[in-house]
């Protein structure tokens, strides 16, 4: 999504909480990952009251309850496009969805495309700790093999999926990968996925220390490496590279793709202009009609 | 005879431009000043050799449905309309090729198939067609000519449709196509007129209202850009995609937007996300479509969004049969979905009701903060009808929000709060004041997850009693009695398309003397118990007929009112006989 056009306000991180306790694990990447949204947030100076967060279910969609603004807590893997069609309703509104591998990449995988080759304007942060946590300890889209879950007790029968490649295959115009235990990496790169106009994909590694006892804090410390300087984030090729990891099998954190691509939202006014339509979708006359 | 009531029956097989020449000939009458009632029936596949017929009903009265019997039939393709000889009444007139190509074997021809009492005309449709416009593809339109000379409409309309139909292509084609025509009418103004079936001229523009022709599917889409639907999210579905095609050419050109989404689920999804917003937010599909955004439809009755489902059933189950009619997801728009999720259903019987049930359906779904369905078939969304648009602008209310009221200092906004009609005010993003959560969770005032009992249970009893108010909301017809009043042998009570078959049986009933009424149900949830008691109690039987297997509406009315009702179901894959409603009617009322 991009913020720059929203109202500024001056707020600290800690504003953006909402009067609702967190309910993770102690222990939990996503912790992290939370003060990382807050942090950006308070940096962008985003304005809570135009703010929509969306999620669908999982541990990480419990998310928004934390934060104060307005929010859907929707279905398993429809968070997407419940958000894309507020969205469009409402392109005045910031629109930011949280959501796990298991809803984002097995019961929701057929929406990713979708979102990501219209460009739909808004930002996608994905908590991936390769584990059904909600359901207590099942396994996911990205579980290693080696994982033995209570559903594949004797391990994995397939390969884990790796989305930074499918997002970048898709068409998302903004693709950063980051790690829970690096708070201050991911707090920049959602910052830089909420500044993007258009989708924007921040995949973050998380450990659960209650159901995934193999990737561990100590895994994802082995397994990251910050991107070199120099890459070049308008070069596909060269995050289709990183994506595919090194040759040590490392997993790159940091901005893959960055590049700048009409939005939905600006092609679908397009249209009406073409057609002589309505100068502008007037967000304003729906906002008044429930506004108290 | 002082009216005028024709039923002309166009088949051919796909790729014979009969469809064309059915949208050519009833356009053509309504300018004329007639009512029409139409409908296309045409084969699932785009291409080959599958059948298609095009019925025109043309009347100077107020008719409610086709007749089962066609005054005339036109045959474009002998081995397709053979099977439909039967069809025309006695005195009515057949219309095929005279001068077939080729090696013709014996019974292949319709000549051969003309029953005792039935006009034939052969008429060499395919060398007037080459000899007008040096091609014989022209056949739709001298058949139309044909049509038009027998019965004496005037060709004026004709030939500005067909030249409004082909300006894009230029004078040269226009002219032809107009030689085609004319050839045609030269043939029909000189040939015998068929008995008692000529057409009384009527005045064009009738005095009140503008007339217009419309499809149920173009109606419901005239209805929704009246209400002023923001936007639209859909995805292609036989019979519903025509709603989604005519509202991307017209929603651009008022500023609204329309996608359409990868699935039926990311539709309903969409439309919830845009709806939570403050827009009015709808989409259109079918049966398979509906079980799709049945998980969905759930999360709008949990956390109390307004949206709102246009939902066009053919048959099924499953894939089932794409092209035929049928009104068998009734069960379904009722109860898909997890939990007790009552939602708002209703169901026009007309063109003109899915003009109002369309437009109504954003009021109430904004009003009563729940997902509408308005519930269609392929024959409603198919079938075309001249319709009387009211001249006083639209007849829909453009804001149906409960207001809000101003926050007191330290008082935090509850989107759930208990309220006298379990309304409760809707705020929607932008104001720093009521920021709040939603959920697909049960949730307490504040709309926080909680599933204590006595949440559960006020919550529940708040969803379902705020829509009892639907039963009399301003200025929608929730249930109404046609017919004879007081006490009755026989009454009908029917939903949907039917209503019209009903309706046309009765008069038919009433003419044999039988004492008998209808009632049209176009709200189906909430139920309108009381008004549906009242007519039962008036009545010796009750017939319910209805284009499904398992009497779906029969088994919504014997579960709720617990009475005993006559079940006529049929699954024919097009409309119910009304030769069918009126034998039962007979039966039930003793008349044999």
């Amino acid at each position: 999504m991009s913020v720059a056009a929203l109202h500024k306000v001056d707020l600290k991180p800690k504003d953006y909480k909402s009067e609702v306790s967190v309910v993770w694990c102690p222990g939990c990447g996503y912790h992290g990952i939370l003060n990382s949204i807050y942090r950006a947030l308070s940096e962008l100076g985003v304005d809570y009251a135009n703010l929509m967060a969306i999620s669908g279910i999982g541990c990480s969609s419990r998310t928004p309850y934390f934060i104060k603004s307005y929010k859907m807590h929707t279905l398993h893997g429809r968070a997407g496009p419940v958000a894309t069609g507020a969205q469009l309703a409402r392109p005045d509104l910031a629109v930011l969805v949280t959501g796990g591998d298991g809803d984002g990449f097995s019961i929701g995988g057929g929406h990713m495309p979708h979102m990501a080759r219209k460009n739909v304007n808004m930002t996608y942060v994905l908590y991936d700790n390769g584990i059904y946590g909600l359901t207590k300890g099942q396994y996911s889209p990205t579980s290693r093999p080696e994982l033995k879950a209570y559903t594949t007790p004797y391990g994995g029968p397939d390969e884990p999926m790796n989305p930074l490649l499918y997002m970048l295959t898709y068409g998302a115009t903004y693709v950063a990968q980051g790690f829970a235990g690096k708070p201050q990496i991911c707090a920049e790169l959602i910052k830089g996925a909420l500044e993007h106009k258009g989708f924007s994909y921040v995949n973050i590694f998380s450990q659960c220390p209650t159901f995934n006892n193999i990737d561990t804090v100590e895994y994802y410390r082995e397994l990251v490496r910050e991107i070199p300087e120099g890459h070049d984030v308008t070069s596909l090729g060269a995050a289709m590279e990183l994506a595919r990891r090194d040759a040590e099998g490392h997993a790159p954190i940091g901005l893959l793709y960055k590049v700048d691509r009409p939005t939905l939202d600006e092609r679908l006014h397009k249209i009406v202009e073409k057609v002589g339509g309505h100068p502008g979708y007037d967000v304003n006359k729906i906002i008044d009609l429930a506004r108290p | 005879m002082n009216s005028t009531d024709i039923q002309i029956a166009l088949c051919g097989s796909a790729g014979d431009g009969t469809i064309a020449a059915g949208d050519i000939l009833r356009n053509a009458v309504a300018a004329l000043g007639y009512r029409v009632i139409c409908f296309d029936v045409y084969p699932p596949e785009i291409r080959g050799f599958g059948k298609c017929i095009s019925r025109v009903r043309i009347t100077t009265e107020q008719t409610y449905a086709l007749k089962r019997q066609s005054d005339l039939l036109i045959s474009l393709d002998d081995s397709h309309a053979i099977p439909h000889a039967g069809e025309v009444r006695t005195d009515g007139a057949i219309i095929y090729e005279s001068k077939p190509v080729g090696h013709c074997p014996e019974g292949s021809h319709m000549s051969s198939h003309i029953l005792p009492g039935q006009i034939p005309y052969g008429i060499p449709l395919r060398e007037l067609a080459e000899k007008a416009t040096g091609g014989a593809r022209s056949r739709n339109l001298v058949v139309l000519g044909v049509i038009a000379g027998l019965l004496g409409f005037s060709p004026v309309p004709f030939q500005k449709i067909i030249e409004k139909k082909f300006a894009k292509q230029g004078p040269a084609v226009v002219s032809r196509n107009q030689a085609g025509f004319q050839s045609g009418y030269d043939v029909g103004v000189n040939t015998f007129k068929l008995d008692n079936v000529f057409c009384v001229p009527q005045e064009s523009n009738p005095a009140a209202g503008k007339v217009v022709m419309l499809s149920g599917n173009a109606a419901v889409v005239q209805g929704c850009m009246d209400a002023e639907l923001d936007t639209f999210f859909g995805y292609p579905i036989t019979p519903a995609t025509t709603i989604m095609e005519r509202l991307a050419t017209a929603m651009p050109k008022r500023g609204r937007r329309l996608l359409q989404t990868e699935d039926e689920i990311s539709a309903i999804a969409a439309t919830i996300g845009a709806g939570y917003t403050g827009a009015r937010s709808a989409t259109a599909t079918s049966g398979p479509g509906l079980a799709l955004m049945a998980e969905m439809l759930g999360l709008a009755t949990m956390a109390e969004i307004p949206c709102v489902i246009f939902v066009s059933q053919r048959g099924g189950p499953s894939t089932g049969m794409p092209t035929k009619t049928e009104q068998s997801d009734l069960n379904a728009a009722l109860y898909g979905s997890p939990g007790d999720s009552q939602r708002i259903v209703i169901a026009p019987t007309n063109v003109e009701g899915c003009y109002r049930c369309a437009g109504k359906a954003f009021e109430m779904s904004e009003q009563y903060q729940t997902p509408v369905i308005v519930l269609l078939d392929l024959y409603l969304s198919n079938r075309y009808e001249t319709v009387t648009l009211t001249e006083s602008g639209p007849p829909f209310t453009l804001n149906a929000n409960k207001p809000l009221r101003r926050l007191e200092a330290g008082e935090s906004y509850q989107r759930y709060a208990f309220t006298e009609d379990g309304v409760s005010p809707r705020a929607v993003p932008g104001d720093s004041g009521c920021m709040h959560v939603v959920t697909g969770l049960e949730h307490n005032t504040l709309g926080r997850p909680n599933d204590s009992e006595e949440i559960h249970t006020a919550m529940s009893r708040k969803r379902h009693d705020k829509l009892l108010a639907a039963l009399h909301h301003p200025d929608f017809t929730v249930t109404k009695r046609i017919g004879h009043s007081g006490r009755i042998k026989v009454g009908i009570l029917a939903w949907g398309s039917t209503f019209g078959e009903c309706l046309e049986a009765m008069f038919m009933a009433h003419a044999e003397g039988i004492s008998c009424a209808s009632m049209k149900v176009v709200m189906l949830s909430p139920f309108p118990v009381e008004a549906v008691t009242q007519f039962m109690d008036d009545c010796d039987q009750v017939l319910v007929p209805e284009v499904n297997y398992e009497g779906q509406f029969a088994q919504l009315l014997q579960g709720i009112l617990a009475r005993p009702v006559v079940r006529l179901s049929r699954v024919p894959g097009s409309p119910m006989p009304v030769e069918l409603i009126l034998s039962e009617i007979r039966r039930l009322a003793g008349v044999v």
